[in-house]
């Protein structure tokens, strides 16, 4: 990294950065967006969520519906409808992947 | 899992779970957005709404639940007491055994024409005492009795293509010539031609099986004296026993190379040098008092070769090549004969 960059940046962002960059590097951060969206469809999420889609489609109309209608609708909802389950597991396998590979 | 069971100091720990939900969020984002773009897709493509139906249809493909009926509500065994007249025969068949009935009584399935041929097989055998005049002799001259099968069979051979008027016994090599028929093979040869072909094929091995005699029944004795003068010359030896067992290794082995001499179409380098050609070679060129059969594949025979010719003490000499020569002239040599 560049000497300026790194000081603008804070510990924390460095952190994060090197963090991210591990997960991605290690192909960690691509198996739990996998596990992830299986355990999503396997709950029944995707399904939910795709009715209220269709109601947010019928609503601005078929033909005029953009992506950042549906993302703007979706998102927020999607982020509650996450099972408990699904949420607790995933933040331990973070959080594992972390204590494993993060220098602390 | 409780925040006090994590063996990080406070700080960090607070942070580190910052840090966790954090990559957490954007996972789950971008899943949701992930969503997002294939729902939007699908609304732009056309067929996001194709799953759904009107209450009308969705009522004709309910799932159906009672008894006796499957999930469709089609009766199960609704057809299996009816029956149904074939066209060919005019009779009334059962509806499920319809199918195979219409495979056999039409020739048309896989079977078909093999268990057609074996009935009419058996039936000749008990209908037919004698069929043909030529048979008849050739049965006379052999020591083995063939059933009537085989006579019956022996119509097969008149369509192969190796079918000539030198071959008396027909019914001897017709298993194998079955592979030139269409739709017959070994599979249609009853019990009694099983065991002669058998038979047939393991004296070729020099395997004594439950015939009487090992020579072959095609030919006479003076026949055979004849071929052995004519090929090596008049001081041929004496033909060996009939019941000795093995037979046409020992028969091979002091003639191969002599016979390989005269029957090769090409001259192969395996071969010692020739000898000056002798006067056998030219009575070769002449009528010989067995006729060689006019080959119907690859090459022709061309007897008078250019000069390899063995007297039979080379050939015994030349031991090395023996086990080469003996197993391509098994084959050539019955070849010819055939």
């Amino acid at each position: 990294m560049d000497h300026t960059v790194s000081k603008i940046m804070s510990k924390d962002y460095q952190m994060k950065a090197a963090i991210n960059q591990k997960l991605i590097e290690m192909g960690e951060r691509e198996r739990l967006k996998e596990l992830l969206r299986a355990k999503l469809v396997e709950s029944g999420w995707k399904d939910q969520l795709k009715a209220h889609c269709k109601d947010v489609i019928r609503e601005k109309g078929l033909e005029h519906v953009t992506v950042e209608d549906l993302v703007t609708e979706v998102t927020p909802k999607g982020r509650a409808l996450v099972p408990d389950s699904v949420k607790k597991e995933l933040l331990q396998r973070i959080r594992a992947f972390l204590a494993q590979h993060a220098a602390l | 899992m409780k925040m006090e069971d994590m063996p990080l100091s406070g700080p960090d720990n607070t942070k580190l779970e910052a840090l966790v939900n954090d990559i957490y969020s954007e996972l789950v984002e971008d899943a949701c957005l992930g969503l997002c773009f294939e729902v939007h897709r699908a609304v732009k493509q056309g067929y996001f709404f194709l799953d759904e139906t009107d209450q009308e249809s969705m009522k004709e493909f309910e799932i159906v639940d009672q008894p006796g009926v499957d999930i469709f509500g089609q009766v199960y065994n609704q057809w299996k007491n009816k029956e149904c007249e074939c066209p060919n025969c005019k009779r009334l068949i059962a509806a499920s055994r319809f199918a195979p009935h219409l495979e056999k009584c039409l020739g048309m399935g896989r079977n078909s024409s093999r268990i057609a041929n074996r009935r009419l097989a058996s039936n000749n055998n008990m209908s037919k005492s004698e069929s043909d005049q030529e048979d008849n002799d050739d049965l006379n001259d052999n020591d083995w009795s063939y059933g009537a099968e085989k006579r019956g069979e022996h119509r097969k051979s008149q369509t192969s293509p190796r079918r000539s008027k030198t071959l008396k016994h027909k019914n001897e090599f017709s298993p194998f010539q079955y592979n030139y028929n269409a739709g017959i093979n070994y599979e249609m040869l009853g019990p009694d031609e099983v065991q002669s072909f058998l038979t047939t094929v393991s004296s070729f091995h020099g395997r004594k099986k439950s015939f009487q005699s090992q020579r072959c029944p095609q030919h006479t004795d003076e026949q055979r004296m004849a071929v052995r003068v004519f090929l090596l010359g008049p001081s041929a030896p004496v033909l060996p026993e009939a019941d000795s067992v093995a037979v046409p290794e020992s028969f091979d082995i002091p003639d191969g190379q002599a016979l390989m001499s005269r029957l090769q179409w090409e001259d192969s380098p395996e071969i010692s040098p020739s000898d000056s050609a002798s006067s056998k070679a030219s009575e070769e060129k002449s009528g010989s008092p067995f006729p060689i059969k006019r080959r119907t594949d690859k090459e022709p025979v061309s007897v008078s070769l250019t000069g390899t010719n063995h007297s039979d003490s080379r050939s015994l000499s030349t031991k090395k090549k023996k086990p080469k020569l003996t197993a391509p002239s098994i084959s050539s040599i019955y070849d010819d004969l055939n």
